[in-house]
């Protein structure tokens, strides 16, 4: 995959942490999960089947998954924008330091492509502190694609790919999750009259 | 019976799971629970002829197929998942004619749950018998979303909370541990699904490169540590386990993490060789996870989060005993798994009655239920004496034989934070035992609760004689062939 590729992919999880409107940060993603899924077929083998199931992966993460997002996104329209816990730019530093920590740690894993290697390590955690940062229930979930995302980047780079078992099941295991969780964002909107998950802290010791 | 082993490991997923379709296809709930029992009965009867046969294999090889391998350690777990699992679904009927309908409507609820709890347990079957570590990441993932919607059934705020935390935490943690088994496929070209086998990682592992193998056991380490529930990845524990249904509760403590745990024990067989001091990091999060929840079993907590918290005490017994890793240490784990999944599931169970007893119960600690029901009373003594470690409970033994594995394996510091922090634990759950069932009734409520009092009468008897056999057979453990196998890994 080419350093360009990469580095796009990467960037377009960092915006997801900046940006304030959940329609903005669900069509980043989807931009993201395009070019992965074009990055993929890029890599993909002679195999007929190698294609097929990259086309697969690339249908139901930059199609059917933001086609979700968006409606569940209908079913749960904000009054006003939820107001975030910290500004653009903190969220933004701190996801940096996270990459660039990464960056720094993670040791050669045997692709030969560095920046793939240590791109997908940081855009995993860059997942995870969107979900740490953001508030609402849905960027959270997106949060959690974007985790995903990064450690499909190291997958598709993977000599002769995953194995088809794995790839295909963790599609279906993310279909699943994202499923319930959006089954959960709605109930958590129709419960509170917001996303906002602040809201949800009643439980402390 | 070795013969029958590829048709009762095929059989004993694909039942549940077939119930799970079913159950929704049932025109009643009076037939939805009719299928539930004759299910579960049945379920639990194959899956205990599978452990046995797993178990009266003594020192031999594991059993391989072609997805499938089943040792020592697969007939302990899958007994425990076995028999969680059935209590948890004979005591389900009496669990939703008192809970309501919650999230879903009337109609639905009965059918819903049933069908989650059925998917939830075919997939924690599956997990101690896969015979691969992708196979077993896609199984772990696969309980999340089941089990997320079951700890939010009742649709309470609080339980949407813990619900959606479970599911989030668990979910990013799951993705960490598959980055570490991408850095494991590419660390052993040219890789494909089997590379990935237990057994093939663990003859691999002598070759493989320093520096990404530990990176990967990290990866997959901390990422299980989340689901596992080990201290400081522990946030979503208390919360799920504490606003689950009674008998959800009961399968997430005392079988969905146990099984988790073994995910974590093969990853270390496995990958032993080529990873320095790979028990030093489950001694690390043994001895976090106890410290952690010792001071909240001294607090005055609700009965549920009161055993959460304990579930996190025992995890890092687990976390300890593997990570000393010596043959006394190994026949404690699997004598502590077996001995904590009876007597916290019975805990759990209690709740169903103690509620019903006292509501507030939920949101403080209960006291008094002695004055109120002597049986009550008696299932929740007998569950925290068991989980305190109290003789003759078999968590009494497998704490010795753990700690006496640590001494063996030259780790005498950590034995003795250990022996410091199981005894707070120890004199925490006996105040609670105290204050909680003995103790003085708080508050002017003083209703008694006969339904279900028969039905956990005859759980404590037959929990309780389990846990007594359990001790009976941990003191002839050690030396036994078992253990040897235990030691010896997936190989």
């Amino acid at each position: 995959m080419s350093d360009a590729l990469v580095t796009a992919i990467l960037a377009l999880g960092l915006a997801v942490i900046v940006v304030r409107r959940r329609s903005v940060a669900i069509a980043l993603l989807s931009a993201q999960s395009l070019l992965l899924g074009a990055g993929a077929l890029q890599l993909a083998g002679e195999r007929g089947s190698d294609y097929l199931v990259a086309s697969i992966v690339l249908a139901v993460k930059a199609i059917a998954i933001p086609i979700l997002l968006f409606a569940v996104l209908r079913q749960t329209r904000e009054q006003r924008l939820v107001a975030p816990a910290s500004g653009p730019l903190v969220r933004l530093a701190g996801a940096g330091a996270l990459a660039l920590l990464c960056v720094a740690l993670v040791p050669p894993l045997g692709l030969g492509d560095p920046q793939t290697e240590r791109t997908a390590v940081a855009l995993v955690f860059v997942g995870a502190a969107i979900v740490v940062a953001r508030r609402p229930a849905l960027l959270q979930l997106v949060g959690l694609i974007v985790a995903e995302n990064g450690l499909a980047l190291l997958a598709v780079s993977v000599p002769g790919g995953l194995p088809y078992v794995i790839e295909l099941g963790a599609l279906l295991d993310l279909v699943l999750v994202v499923t319930v969780a959006a089954a959960f964002t709605r109930r958590i909107h129709g419960e509170l009259g917001t996303g906002d998950t602040e809201l949800l802290r009643g439980l402390r010791d | 019976m070795t013969e029958l082993v590829p048709t009762l490991a095929w059989l004993v997923p694909a039942l549940p799971a077939a119930t799970a379709a079913l159950v929704l296809a049932m025109p009643s709930a009076r037939a939805a629970d009719r299928l539930n029992i004759g299910a579960a009965v049945l379920t639990a009867a194959l899956a205990l002829a599978l452990a046995a046969t797993a178990l009266a294999r003594g020192d031999q090889p594991p059993l391989h197929g072609r997805w499938y391998l089943i040792d020592g350690a697969s007939g302990v777990f899958e007994a425990v998942i076995a028999v969680v699992g059935l209590c948890s679904a004979l005591v389900s009927p009496a669990q939703l004619r008192a809970g309501g309908h919650g999230w879903f409507s009337a109609r639905r609820s009965r059918r819903l749950y049933y069908a989650a709890l059925y998917a939830f347990w075919a997939t924690l079957l599956t997990i101690p018998l896969a015979g691969n570590l992708g196979v077993v990441w896609l199984l772990v993932e696969a309980t999340t979303g089941a089990s997320a919607l079951l700890v939010a059934f009742s649709g309470r705020r609080a339980a949407l909370e813990a619900g959606w935390k479970y599911l989030v935490l668990t979910s990013l943690g799951l993705t960490v541990a598959l980055l570490g088994i991408v850095v494991l496929a590419i660390a052993q070209p040219p890789g494909g699904l089997h590379a990935l086998d237990w057994h093939a990682l663990a003859a691999a592992a002598p070759r493989l490169a320093h520096e990404p193998a530990l990176f990967a056991f990290l990866l997959i380490l901390a990422g299980l540590a989340a689901k596992i529930g080990w201290a400081p990845v522990h946030n979503w524990l208390p919360d799920a386990h504490s606003e689950a249904p009674a008998p959800v509760s009961a399968l997430l403590s005392a079988a969905l993490l146990p099984a988790i745990v073994l995910v974590a024990w093969r990853v270390k067989t496995a990958l032993a060789p080529a990873v320095e001091h790979a028990g030093a990091v489950f001694v690390g999060f043994g001895l976090a996870s106890l410290i952690v929840a010792v001071p909240f079993l001294w607090r005055p907590l609700p009965w549920k989060r009161l055993l959460a918290y304990s579930s996190l005490e025992h995890m890092g017994v687990l976390a300890l005993g593997i990570g000393f890793g010596t043959p006394l240490a190994l026949a404690g784990v699997a004598l502590h798994v077996a001995g904590h999944g009876l007597a916290k599931a019975l805990g759990f169970y209690a709740a169903q009655p103690l509620l019903r007893l006292d509501p507030d119960a939920a949101e403080r600690a209960p006291s008094g239920v002695a004055e109120r029901s002597a049986p009550t009373a008696t299932a929740m003594g007998v569950s925290l004496g068991s989980l305190a470690g109290l003789p003759p409970s078999p968590l009494f033994l497998s704490e010795l034989l753990i700690l006496l594995g640590g001494v063996e394996a030259g780790q005498g510091a950590v034995v003795a934070v250990a022996i410091v922090a199981l005894a707070l634990g120890f004199l925490g759950l006996l105040h609670a035992f105290m204050e909680g069932v003995l103790g003085e009734p708080a508050g002017h409520a003083r209703r008694r609760a006969h339904r279900g009092e028969r039905r956990l009468v005859a759980l404590t008897a037959t929990l309780g004689s389990g846990l007594l056999a359990l001790t009976a057979a941990g003191a002839f453990l050690p030396g036994y062939a078992f253990v040897a196998a235990l030691a010896r890994g997936v190989l």
